[in-house]
């Protein structure tokens, strides 16, 4: 009888225990949602992935920017890679994969800032003060306008032929949690708005102390920027105005300033040969000639005139290009801007202050006013540093954007400093100039053809 | 007076000599088998009480009986006797062995059943069948041995991993092996060895065969429900050796030596034919001007390994306890140059009765494997790949015998006979158990307590010559997992009619992994062999993972009479790697059956030993799909950091509603054995659907740029028939021949898969590899090419269909359409076994049949127009004139360049018979062993292994046995893969 009280006693040990603990496995080699937003670290270091994100090639590291200089006046396109091809051509369909990539890409990218502006407010850690979370929740809202507005000005009609109420990009403003969104597109209005408010809230709360992360500079000096695309100059002065006035940036005094983190860039994104461009089609891949590049890239022929042609004495072209051979084995004349072929470490110059300059010049000129100094002052200035006469005075808007092309060349603002004045993207004699004019279908990128069959909701843009 | 005295006397010595009769007396014995061996156990029971005794380990018994009584002899195995007490006080019997009772009883899923009433579909594959066979491991023991089991090699390569299908292709992207339980512990079976560009080893590759008893493969959902999520691709339950109590010891001994060679192998140009092939073909001017060495690569890197093996065991018991003490070493040398495989291994087995109500055992098992690897397939450092493609005009020494860097394809001979190449493993499973018989007669409380723990240490160096500046690599990966389970048994039988039998349990296992890596290439000097030396590190990694799995179970069974039968079980499982919204899946099964032979109406009709009728139906999951599958995952690392600070990117998107794959089962059966058993013939029709296939659905980028989503949403059906055959064919004083056949006919059909990509024919499709695919309506495994017509002996260009069936010569991947499937009609095998006197010969054939292969390699040996590889004798028949009929197209086709481009052309019709084992041996008569013989059996033995294979015309020089992975997708291709092996080998058994 002993025996059986010892066995009940046994089995009901034995037999009763549950385990449900035990099945919450939490994995060791990966985080998940609420672990990463358990305290302060780690979800600054899910804000530092948004940064990460952003230097995938098609966001921030070139390969849209040299996409969007194939189709203007600057760069031609030499070589058979048959995306880019397509686009230089104004042919692509909407089954090309470089375009589906960049929305891939920059859409992960808006996902990372998503989640750190949704839970970063939420988090339960004691050391992280109130500031700091709004700085984090500052800086995320910063890049989401970033990369809202860079997809934005390539897959919907610009802004000056449209008026805004043309759809363009879905605005996707909460992160993934579990359940499949399939979002319609928003006008470019909608967007545009969005943009400015996340950038008002940032410049808000941002201060000034690193120029790779965003700050109160990069978050007005691209505010100044939509207002220039929108044709709101007065507000455009005004707010490259306040970045020229902020003591953190100021003007470099010569042209060795690429590649550094010299207080001539608002914001750049810092790369290295381990931690930076990961495709060999970003900046460095592209634009450099054979054999450290594709040698796809050379200037145009147009654009080397506009800087005087070979006996030029403007720095910005004597001391900024190589030659070097292009994909078909011809010499020609490339950029030095991102001269690292081999092991892709360049930076990307994202907003810098000599875009400020222009912006200043040209806002204020079109509206007649002085704000900060005149348009001749700021012409003037960056002539002087490019080894070119001063003017006497500017008659026509088109000096100053002349000056413009010839500082941002390779920088990625060709093709909107274009459409945003209705000039089409090609000049006389160069291919397709017929595609080019603003307004025409090509001159902008189909939705991806794969997100068209996955979501009913999405609307193709005409012609594709 | 003195009448009544005597009348009184007279009923007084009447009732004293009725008391004599009525009076308990004590009646002794012996018990002994035929051969007058003791035996220890035999149930002694007086008929129709409870009393009853047992046999010592003398075979002497004493029980209280009284004359006219009958006293009843049982012993497992033996024929039941019956003996009426008479005058004599002393009883010895003589018990037959009952044939029929020796497969009285199968082991199922935690427990044990009655073969005549088990309505379960299992193969049972015993010691018999798995004697004399060398084999590499458990699944090699099943080829061919049970219906509804496929077994196909992937390599010739030593250690090399099969691939098991249990009634076809399981599942499309989650694992579709079976479970494999070694005494009541679920193997860890996840392959942690790098591919080296094939793929793994066998992660089950460290269970010694010797020690194997029998093998029970529970194929339908009566019989796996109970494993609950574990059990939709079928499990197989090996039981080792076990001593038996009071059994006197027996010691075996088993020397072998073996030699083994390749099978198939391509033919290729030599030196000289190369150099007049590169003429004739307009590539070269003349012979002269072309390097004139000559070089047999495939030759060299193949050999006659020549292997030894020494297994010896000791079992035996005592009264109360019984032990079986196993060690088995083995030195193999593959017939690959550079391939070797040593094996060490021990198991000690114990079972002893504590008390006469508790059982206590252990079954432990250590072992350490060492296998020198070859690259095998998709690597240039592969000895069979680069011998193959290396033009014979390369030399693998210079003028003064040093080896050379021989360039893109490696010097492999180098390789092999310098680099360091080895992957040693250490595995320990153990399980401990206590049984006791607690409360009420006939029900037991089991524990068991299990172990296994595998650690693999990989160890590469390639030296200067091989690699440039050297390279090391270092990997150590561990899986330990433990189990403990409890159940309550209960078997009883009512009335001589009712059996009620039952086991309830629970069940928690933990699981958990880990491994290192380290590679390191910038060496001063060969000497210097680790990583710690390495200038540059390529990798610095460490990762770790775990699942847990709890269960609670229950199967209960009843029959009547042992003539109408009923079965239920269930399981419901937790298991960490399901979704938070999914923990807990259950699964359940019912089954029932007739004996019909058991019935009155069948009693006269001697000729009908089994008649037997069942039916089953259920369900079991397929857990295989991955340690956190369900869990959105945000990563680290490198790929996450920016400007020097860490960083954190989300990198998968979460699904908490992710759970185990389903699968419903329907099983009807027929079971027969007529003739004394000396006919028996098993039927089974199944239908198996398995739903909630994992496959990663694709979503719009905008959600977080997550491009899929893992979810269960796919269908695919597996349908057929198992049969199976036994004959004795002749029996008499000297000859016996008895032939056993069983075939499995499947049939796999992809039902439904949502989010796939859609081909040009509207179908939903997911890739396996460039040339197969699983296709709704199809099988798993369909093969999608482009169909090759031939050289036109007209125009001397090669042509291929188009997709209407058109001849063009410049075909696309448009044109591809469905040409084949590498999923076989049926497979199976047929052994003949024939023992006249001392001899025995055993015949054992495997096939397959209705299955297509595709060799992939051929795009590489058939290329005629390049100068980098070298190409199959078979291209030396080139088109010249009109009216020619020949392989390779003119030279001067534009097609010339392309003919062997991806198409019909690689693809063969892989349905083959082969000659898997011929064994003959001699066992030398008792009478030549002496009275008192050291010896108490010799066996001498020859055995060979894939003897002769019966394939198509057009696999000369192409082993049909091969795949090149495991996966469950792109089954059926090579990519020189090594072909199986002939082994011949010689082995003398001793017993003493």
């Amino acid at each position: 009888m002993r025996k059986n009280i010892i066995f009940l006693l046994l089995i009901s040990v034995l037999g009763f225990t549950s385990c449900d603990d035990e099945l919450q496995l939490e994995p060791e080699d990966q985080l998940t949602l609420p672990v990463s937003f358990s305290n302060k670290e780690t979800s600054l270091g899910v804000l530092t992935g948004a940064y990460s994100a952003a230097q995938q090639d098609d966001v921030l590291n070139g390969t849209r920017q040299a996409i969007a200089d194939w189709m203007a006046d600057n760069v031609d396109f030499v070589g058979s890679f048959p995306t880019f091809q397509d686009i230089s051509a104004f042919t692509q369909l909407s089954d090309n994969t470089s375009i589906q990539a960049i929305w891939d890409d920059n859409y992960e990218t808006i996902g990372a800032t998503n989640l750190v502006i949704k839970y970063v407010p939420t988090v339960e850690d004691l050391d992280f003060t109130e500031d700091e979370r709004a700085v984090a929740v500052g800086e995320a809202k910063f890049l989401r306008a970033l990369v809202y507005f860079n997809m934005a000005n390539i897959f919907s009609q610009p802004f000056s032929v449209t008026g805004g109420s043309n759809l363009s990009v879905p605005l996707v403003l909460e992160p993934f949690d579990a359940e499949v969104q399939f979002p319609s597109r928003a006008t470019l209005n909608e967007v545009y708005n969005q943009i400015e408010l996340d950038l008002m809230d940032a410049a808000a709360v941002l201060g000034d102390s690193d120029n790779s992360r965003a700050s109160k500079g990069a978050a007005e000096g691209l505010l100044s920027r939509l207002y220039l695309y929108k044709g709101e100059y007065a507000k455009a002065a005004d707010y490259s105005n306040r970045v020229i006035q902020n003591s953190a940036y100021t003007l470099a005094t010569d042209f060795s300033f690429y590649n550094t983190q010299d207080s001539e860039f608002v914001f750049t994104l810092v790369n290295t040969s381990a931690d930076g461009q990961d495709s060999g089609q970003g900046f460095s891949g592209l634009y450099n000639p054979v054999p450290g590049g594709r040698g796809d890239a050379p200037f145009s022929d147009n654009l080397i005139a506009a800087y005087g042609g070979e006996s030029s004495i403007d720095k910005r072209y004597t001391e900024l290009n190589q030659v070097g051979n292009d994909a078909e084995g011809n010499e020609r004349v490339f950029t030095s801007k991102y001269p690292d072929g081999v092991t892709n470490a360049d930076n990307a110059p994202v907003i810098r202050i000599t875009e400020m300059y222009l912006t200043r010049a040209e806002a204020n000129f079109r509206e007649g006013t002085v704000i900060g100094d005149t348009p001749l002052n700021d012409i003037n200035k960056l002539r002087v540093r490019a080894g070119l006469a001063p003017l006497a005075a500017i008659t026509s808007v088109d000096q100053i954007l002349e000056e413009r092309r010839k500082e941002l060349a390779f920088e990625g603002h060709r093709r909107m400093d274009l459409l945003r004045v209705l000039k089409p993207l090609r000049r006389p004699g160069m291919d397709d100039v017929e595609k080019s004019n603003p307004g025409d279908n090509k001159t902008i990128f189909p939705i991806p053809s794969r997100e068209v069959d996955l979501n009913p909701n999405l609307v193709q843009n005409p012609g594709f | 007076m003195e009448k009544r005295l005597n009348g009184i006397l007279t009923l007084f010595l009447v009732f004293m000599v009725q008391l004599t009769f009525a009076q308990d007396k004590t009646v002794t014995g012996s018990v002994s088998d035929e051969a007058g061996l003791p035996l220890p156990g035999v149930n002694v029971i007086v008929q129709g009480t409870n009393n009853g005794a047992q046999t010592d380990f003398d075979g002497n018994y004493s029980i209280n009986t009284a004359n006219g009584q009958i006293l009843v002899f049982s012993y497992v195995g033996f024929a039941t006797q019956r003996i009426t007490v008479g005058a004599a006080n002393n009883i010895n019997v003589t018990l037959a062995v009952d044939a029929a009772a020796l497969d009285e009883v199968v082991v199922v899923a935690y427990g044990v059943q009655d073969k005549r009433t088990l309505l379960q579909s299992v193969a049972v594959i015993d010691s018999e069948q798995i004697a004399d066979v060398p084999s590499a491991g458990p699944q090699d023991l099943l080829q061919g041995q049970a219906a509804g089991v496929q077994v196909v090699n992937s390599s010739g390569i030593l250690g090399s991993a099969p691939v098991i299908k249990i009634r076809g292709v399981g599942s499309i992207s989650s694992g579709s092996r079976p479970l494999f339980v070694i005494d009541g512990v679920p193997l860890n079976d996840a392959n942690q060895t790098t591919g080296q560009g094939g793929q793994a080893l066998n992660p089950l590759g460290d269970i010694n065969p010797n020690d194997i008893e029998s093998m029970t493969v529970l194929k339908d959902a009566a019989a796996t429900a109970v494993y609950g999520s574990r059990g939709a691709n079928g499990v197989v339950l090996i039981t080792t050796k076990r001593g038996k109590a009071g059994q006197d010891t027996r010691v075996s001994l088993d020397i072998t030596t073996s030699w083994s060679e390749s099978t198939d192998q391509f033919d290729m140009l030599s030196g000289d034919q190369w150099r007049q092939f590169r003429v004739d073909t307009g590539k070269e001017d003349n012979i002269a001007d072309q390097d004139q060495d000559s070089f047999d690569w495939p030759s060299a890197v193949v050999r006659t390994g020549f292997s030894k093996s020494i297994d010896a065991s000791v079992s035996g018991g005592s009264e109360k306890s019984s032990y079986y003490l196993g060690t088995s070493l083995s030195d193999q040398e593959g017939f690959i140059r550079g391939n070797e495989l040593k094996r060490r291994s021990v198991r000690l087995n114990l079972n002893s009765e504590a008390t006469d109500w508790l059982n206590v055992g252990a079954s432990l098992n250590y072992s350490f494997n060492d296998n020198d690897r070859v690259g095998s397939e998709n690597s240039t450092f592969a000895p069979l790949t680069s011998a193959y493609l290396q033009r014979p005009v390369v030399t693998p020494f210079d003028e003064d015998g040093n080896y050379v860097n021989t360039g893109f394809i490696a010097n492999v001979l180098a390789i092999e006979d310098l680099d360091i190449n080895d992957a040693k493993t250490t595995r320990f499973i153990g399980n401990v158990f206590a049984e006791a018989d607690i409360f009420f007669d006939g029900l037991t409380f089991r524990t068991d307590f299990g172990v296994d723990r595998v650690f693999l240490e990989e160890q590469e160096r390639s030296f200067e010559i091989n690699s440039a500046g050297g390279y090391a690599r270092n990997r150590v990966a561990q899986q330990n997992k433990w189990i403990l389970t409890n159940t309550l048994n209960y078997n009883q039988t009512f009335n001589d009619l009712h059996t009620i039998n039952g086991v309830a349990g629970i069940s928690y296992e933990e699981t958990d992994t880990r491994q290192i890596d380290v590679e390191g290439t910038g060496f001063l000097s060969d000497k210097l062999i680790n990583v710690t030396s390495a200038s540059d590190f390529s990798t610095t990694n460490s990762e770790g993972a775990g699942s847990r799995l709890f269960g609670v179970f229950g199967r209960l069974g009843y029959d009547y009479d042992k003539k109408y039968v009923l079965e239920g079980s269930v399981r419901r499982d937790g298991s960490s790697r399901f979704g938070a919204n999914e923990q807990y899946g259950v699964f359940w099964s019912a089954a029932a059956g007739w004996v019909i032979s058991e019935e009155a109406f069948m009693q006269d009709v001697n000729w009908v030993n089994l008649l037997k009728l069942s039916a089953s139906y259920g369900t079991a999951g397929n857990d295989r799909i991955g340690n956190y599958a369900s869990l959105e995952s945000f990563e680290g690392g490198a790929i996450s950091n920016y400007n020097g600070n860490s960083g954190l990117r989300q990198l998968s998107a979460a699904n908490p509603d992710l759970k185990w794959e389903r699968s419903e089962s329907f099983n009807v059966g027929l079971s027969t054995s007529f003739f004394s058993n000396r006919l028996g013939l098993n039927v089974e029709y199944y239908n198996k659907k398995t739903s909630d296939l994992i496959l990663q659905v694709p979503i719009p980028f905008t959600n977080g740029g997550l491009n899929f989503i893992t979810a269960n949403v796919g269908e695919m059906e597996n349908k057929g028939f198992d049969i199976s055959l036994n004959t004795v064919n002749v029996r008499n004083d000297n000859f016996t021949w008895s032939t056993s056949l069983n075939v499995g006919i499947n049939e796999n059909e992809i039902l439904s898969l949502p989010g796939a990509s859609i081909d040009d024919q509207g179908r939903e499709f997911v890739i396996g590899t460039p040339a197969q695919r699983a296709i709704v309506g199809e099988s798993a495994n369909t093969f999608f090419l482009i169909r090759y017509a031939g050289v036109n002996p007209e125009t001397g260009d090669a042509e291929w269909l188009d997709i209407d069936g058109n001849r063009t010569t410049t075909p696309t991947a448009n044109d591809r359409v469905i040409v084949g499937d590498a999923n076989p009609d049926f497979v199976g095998g047929i052994r003949n076994t024939f023992k006249y006197k001392a001899f025995d010969l055993n015949v054992f054939f495997n096939f397959s049949v209705g299955n297509d292969i595709l060799i992939d390699g051929l795009r590489f040996t058939d290329n005629a127009n390049t100068g980098s590889f070298n190409k199959r004798t078979k291209l030396l028949d080139i088109w010249q004139q009109p009216g020619d009929i020949a392989y390779v197209p003119s030279p001067s086709s534009p097609t010339f360049a392309s003919f062997n481009q991806a198409s019909t052309l690689q693809l063969r019709d892989g349905s083959f018979a082969r000659l898997k084992n011929l064994t003959l041996g001699y066992t030398l008569p008792t009478q030549y062993l002496g009275e008192d013989g050291f010896f108490s059996g010799v066996r001498l033995y020859f055995t060979a292994n894939n003897l002769v294979t019966f394939k198509g015309d057009d696999l000369d020089g192409i082993d049909p046995e091969v795949t090149d992975t495991i996966g469950s997708l792109g089954q059926g291709e090579s990519f020189f893969t090594a072909p199986q092996s002939k082994t011949y080998l010689f082995g003398v058994r001793l017993n003493f």
